[in-house]
């Protein structure tokens, strides 16, 4: 049984840098060129979401708060490149990525559901922090850190149950790991052998908090080996490593050989939500991480020109421009139908 | 007709409902060859295997967020938490999840689960071992929380949590596992949300919840006998509350006793009288409301003290006719 | 000002950063701010040059308000008083009503003095309209409005009564005041108000002859069923609409109620009518026929004093009272308020003093100016009190017949039908047409026998077929 990285770490938390192997290795065959121009898309979108998101909230157009992912987008893109239509996604609340790579998602409704309006996914009840796409298998951000791990549970063992070969995708973040929830949910899997991936996104801090401080162990999927089932840490901003981590998982998986623990190296560039100074951090390291930026370095790899480039990041803007049309011209909730919807 | 103990028509209602549905299954700490802390799934686990009587680890949140993993994505799962004072464990995915998730999801996911619990005192294992928390779920949309107080309205009720497309924590009480009624072989189902009157009397009207329902009874039986007619009100499904059955008692009697084993300090009784003094029963009122609860105290181990910290049936004998006086 | 936090509004600049005119990057703080929770950094959302610098060090900005500008080098800065917000925020959905939106109800505006001596006087100043500049409550608003609020504060005095007891109270019109509580610790049960009530109306010996209080529109209720055509309307039984159905009721439960009719030809008493009115001055009221009805039943009454008494007392206590004045109550409908959904205005009894004592002239003056104040709600008590005998026409809308219930404790009354021509046989027995008039005598059969409620009708028809009795 695997139980260790296939990319390790260093002592900082960042990936080594390794020999870089020839672009055939890097671009999987069955993505194609195609397929991988999509990725890059998708990893766009999310970015050009994320900081429309952000700019219409200093404008107060979006209220509440948010948790943005900015500098995390090749976990989520890679991640969903391994699963299939009619698999589950539990998703955190730094989880607009993992939405909007998901199957069938549309940043329209999504886009809408941050203006509060009727026409988003959870009709302007959810917001920022409650997306789901149910429909689409996709069972919901949770607000509360590792508040999906124990629901992947059951979303295990009704697939189970079920007797069919889908997966459960439970994302959480290095600050879940650390609840007792991770515990319980990831030991009940094991137990039982249950067809869920535990992807944990280590960003390097939970809130304030550095992973360094909060963990007596080199990597999360240390704890694997507690359980009994494989851990393995991989650079999360190689879209492509992250990709092939999963590709293994999923299989392991689909055949009925339980669960596996996932720990996605990266770093959120901004701060943990709307109102965070950030003093635990220092502009260098955020500049650091920033070098690692998971859309441009799979720019790289597929040798895009900067026009090339620039012309899907535009086309991004487009796709997020037409959303946020889309969702101010959306209707409001009406206020009469506030109680709609708490009981089936 | 046949009659069982309350556990018995427990057992027979999700042995009915498992046979009924493939998608039912229970799952919590002992529920498999142990037969359940207190006999409830005794047998089942031979009858439909350990895929459908799920053992699991000492994990009330896993066990919580197990069921509403499974009834988002098609399962009908009964949860069993061993007892009701560990439920304050899994409250983060009661609480936040399991009742949340179909509002925040715009009604467009359904949680269709059963957290079963037995709650209340007199078994002399103190004060972990013997809360009444329901109304901690009381006050939260989105839960069903349901208390049968007979045989019959166990089974009745169970069956239609087991229905129900909404998260209902259904509690039930250690005290009333071996208590006998009339219990119908063939599956039937008691609407939650239906309050029942028990006993009819013009005198003082009486709701009471869980164990507290027979003691009221009695209660009235010895006040009978003095000319005293208490009419016994039981809410069965305390969330969503059928309250219109209690504002006719208050209007016909025009006294009111709530009587529960919880504390009284934001207990349910609180409730109850809050939607009466608010509804037209007010102008009918004699007397002001009494409510008979548990004291605002740990339960103590001691059996006289225990007994002393929940009302009894001479405490209710006693504030009945003080009231009608 | 950006927007940090979730419930920030504002941001005060604790330092510019950076300078207007110096040259700034994407990204570049250049400003710090303190929120209430902690201190940030404004960031330059673009490469540009800092100008137009809207705010120094120390001020409060509302979170969305522009603070500078970052403009390129040959842009110039857009003047003071241009857009001072940097977006509009997108129209929230119109709140329903004010009060779905209490958050956003403008805090009452007052000067620290009207706010000290309002709260010195108990007042809310939010209930005080305030005559300062831009509505500001003043101390003299303040000192103008406590008199008012506190009178509509003022406690009439504590009762301990149970909610039922006060209910049936306000049903039955008792004063709790007055009332014994059997109760726990001396609290009136509703059983006690009912048989105070008892006890009231039984022991009066003239009792109020009429329902008085208020009209107007009474609280509606309206529900619809679904269907948007079918609103049904659901109106509480209150105010004076209560007590009329309180009284009859328990009238027509109690007195066993006897009828009797009688035809009568009114040529005679038109004629009379005619003939007085015809000498009135030009601005007294008409003489009506109700006048001369009423008239004439103090006639007979006078001569059967029997339909003149009152029964009062307690139940096995009951005593008949021969009145000595013939005070005659003429039942008056009163017009419906404009947006009563009942068009009724209700029912009001005035009460014509010592009728025997008065001629036809006096008589209609009194009545009408009943009448008038009945209309205007302006009836003083004594006006419907004492009243030993009524009567209620309603002739002038077209009744052939009807029966009257007996307003308590009087034991009679007259329900007066129009009078319409017929032929009727004359001293040689032809026919002839005549206007004949239907009366419909109501006893208190307790009290007014058949034989003595005939002889009252009896002598009634005699005087109105020969107004010329009425001088004997």
């Amino acid at each position: 049984m695997a139980t260790r990285s296939k990319v390790s770490a260093s002592a900082n938390g960042q990936p080594r840098a390794s020999k870089k192997p020839a672009r055939a290795d890097l671009i999987p065959t069955e993505w194609g060129e195609a397929g991988a121009i999509e990725r890059l898309r998708k990893m766009m979108l999310i970015r050009a979401f994320e900081e429309k998101a952000e700019e219409l909230f200093s404008l107060g157009r979006v209220h509440g708060t948010m948790h943005l992912s900015i500098g995390q987008e090749a976990s989520a893109v890679g991640a969903a490149s391994a699963l299939r239509v009619g698999d589950y996604l539990l998703n955190t609340h730094r989880g607009h990525g993992h939405c909007l790579a998901w199957f069938g998602s549309d940043e329209k409704l999504m886009m809408a559901e941050f203006m509060g309006k009727e026409s988003g996914y959870c009709r302007g009840r959810g917001g920022s922090m409650h997306i789901a796409n149910v429909d689409a298998n996709n069972l919901g951000a949770n607000g509360i850190v590792a508040g999906g791990l124990p629901i992947s549970v059951g979303v295990g063992l009704s697939i189970k149950q079920r007797a069919t070969d889908q997966v459960c995708l439970s994302v959480f973040g290095d600050g879940g790991a650390n609840t007792g929830a991770f515990h319980e949910s990831v030991n009940m899997a094991s137990i039982w052998q249950l067809p869920v991936i535990y992807l944990c996104e280590n960003n390097q801090y939970a809130m304030s908090m550095p992973m360094k401080k909060a963990f007596n162990i080199p990597q999360v999927s240390d704890r694997a080996k507690g359980y009994g089932i494989p851990g393995v840490t991989v650079d999360g901003n190689d879209i492509v490593a992250v990709y092939r981590v999963f590709q293994d998982a999923v299989a392991r998986a689909r055949a009925g050989q339980g669960p596996t623990l996932i720990e996605a190296l990266t770093y959120r560039w901004r701060g943990h939500s709307k109102s965070d100074k950030q003093a635990y951090r220092t502009r260098d390291e955020v500049k650091e991480w920033q070098a690692q930026d998971p859309i441009r370095r799979f720019g790289r790899v597929l040798k895009l020109s900067d026009a090339e480039f620039d012309g899907h990041r535009v086309w991004a803007d487009q796709r997020i421009n037409e959303a946020v049309a889309f969702s101010e011209a959306s209707a409001e909730p009406k206020i009469d139908q506030i109680l709609e919807g708490i009981f089936a | 007709m046949r009659e069982l103990t309350y556990v018995e028509a427990i057992r027979e209602a999700l042995n009915q409902a498992m046979a009924a549905d493939p998608r039912v299954f229970l799952i919590g700490e002992d529920v498999g060859v142990y037969g359940g802390a207190f006999g409830a799934s005794a047998g089942l686990h031979q009858q439909y295997g350990a895929g459908r009587v799920v053992d699991t680890p000492i994990s009330e949140a896993g066990i919580a967020g197990a069921c509403v993993g499974a009834a988002l994505t098609g399962m009908r799962p009964v949860g069993e938490i061993q007892f009701m004072d560990f439920i304050t464990i899994s409250m983060e995915q009661l609480v936040l999840q399991a009742a949340k998730i179909r509002y925040m999801f715009g009604g467009k996911a359904t949680v269709p689960m059963v957290l079963r619990t037995p709650g209340g005192s007199g078994t002399g294992a103190a004060a972990q071992h013997s809360e009444s928390l329901e109304n901690w779920f009381v006050h939260i949309p989105g839960l069903k929380v349901v208390m049968p107080s007979t045989p019959y309205d166990a089974k009745g009720l169970l069956l239609s949590a087991i229905d129900d497309d909404n998260p209902v924590i259904f509690v039930e009480h250690k005290l009333l596992y071996k208590t006998k009624g009339p219990v119908p072989e063939e599956p039937y189902r008691i609407p939650l949300t239906q309050t029942d009157v028990k006993r009819v009397g013009q005198h003082l009207t009486v709701v009471a919840t869980s164990m507290m329902v027979p003691r009221a009874l009695q209660a009235a039986e010895q006040l009978a006998a003095e000319g005293i007619e208490l009419e016994v009100v039981d809410p069965r499904t305390l969330s969503p509350l059928d309250d219109a059955p209690i504002i006719r008692s208050v209007i016909k009697t025009g006294r009111l006793m709530v009587v529960h084993e919880a504390h009284r300090n934001g207990g349910f009784g609180g409730e109850i009288v809050g939607r009466v003094a608010e509804s037209e029963a007010f102008d009918y009122l004699e007397a002001p409301i009494k409510r008979l609860c548990g004291l605002d105290v740990p339960i103590p181990y001691n059996r006289t003290l225990e007994a002393a910290a929940v009302p009894q049936v001479a405490d209710i004998v006693r504030e009945a006719k003080a009231l009608v006086k | 000002m950006p927007k940090f936090g979730f419930t920030q509004e504002s941001a005060e600049i604790v330092r510019w950063l950076k300078r207007a005119g110096e040259a700034v990057e994407q990204g570049d703080p250049i400003a710090e701010v303190t929120t209430d929770k902690v201190n940030m950094e404004v960031e330059a959302p673009a490469d540009g040059i800092l100008d137009g610098l809207r705010f120094k060090e120390g001020d409060t900005v509302p979170v969305t308000h522009v603070i500078a500008w970052v403009r390129g080098p040959n842009e110039t800065v857009p003047p003071v008083g241009a857009a001072l917000v940097a977006a509009p925020a997108p129209d929230a959905a119109p709140a329903p009503d004010a009060a779905a939106a209490p958050a956003n109800a403008l805090p009452v505006k007052s000067t620290p003095l009207a706010a000290k001596v309002a709260a010195d006087l108990g007042v809310d100043p939010a209930v005080v309209a305030g005559t300062g500049p831009g509505g500001k409550v003043m101390r003299a608003d303040v000192e103008a409005a406590a008199p008012i609020v506190a009178a509509s504060q003022a406690p009439a005095g504590k009762v301990a009564a149970s909610p039922a007891a006060r209910r049936v109270a306000r049903e039955l019109g008792v004063d709790l005041h007055a009332v014994t509580g059997t109760g726990p610790r001396g609290r009136v049960q509703s059983d006690d108000v009912r048989a105070a009530e008892r006890a009231a109306t039984r022991a009066a010996p003239t009792g109020p002859t009429g329902p008085t209080g208020p009209t107007g529109a009474p609280a509606t209720d309206q529900t619809t069923t679904g269907r948007p055509d079918t609103a049904i309307t659901r109106l509480p039984l209150q105010g004076m609409r209560r007590t009329i159905a309180t009284r009859l009721q328990k009238s027509y439960q109690e007195a066993p109620h006897v009828f009797f009719e009688a035809q009568i030809d009114v040529t005679a008493a038109e004629a009379l009518r005619a003939k007085v009115n015809g000498r009135l001055p030009k601005d007294a009221a008409r003489v009506s026929l109700t006048v001369v009805i009423a008239r004439a039943c103090a006639w007979a009454l006078k001569r059967h004093p029997l339909v003149n008494s009152h029964l009062v007392g307690a139940p096995g206590q009951e005593a008949i009272v021969m009145n000595a004045a013939i005070n005659i109550g003429i039942a008056v409908a009163l017009d419906a308020a404009p947006d009563d959904p009942t068009g009724s205005g209700g029912l009001i009894v005035p009460v014509v003093h010592d009728v025997g004592a008065k001629g036809f002239e006096a008589l209609a003056a009194d009545l009408a100016d009943l009448s008038k104040r009945a209309r205007g709600n302006k009836l003083r008590p004594e006006d419907v009190m004492d009243g030993t005998f009524t009567i209620s026409n309603l002739g002038m809308f077209g009744v052939d017949r009807f029966t009257a219930i007996i307003n308590p404790p009087q034991v009679a009354i007259l329900a007066v039908a129009a009078a319409r021509r017929q032929f009727v046989p004359d001293a040689d027995g032809n026919p002839v047409a005549r206007p004949i008039m239907a009366v419909t005598l109501s006893a208190d059969h307790r009290v007014v026998d058949g034989a003595v409620a005939a002889r009252f009708l009896s002598d009634l028809r005699a005087v109105l077929e020969d107004p010329a009795l009425m001088l004997a």
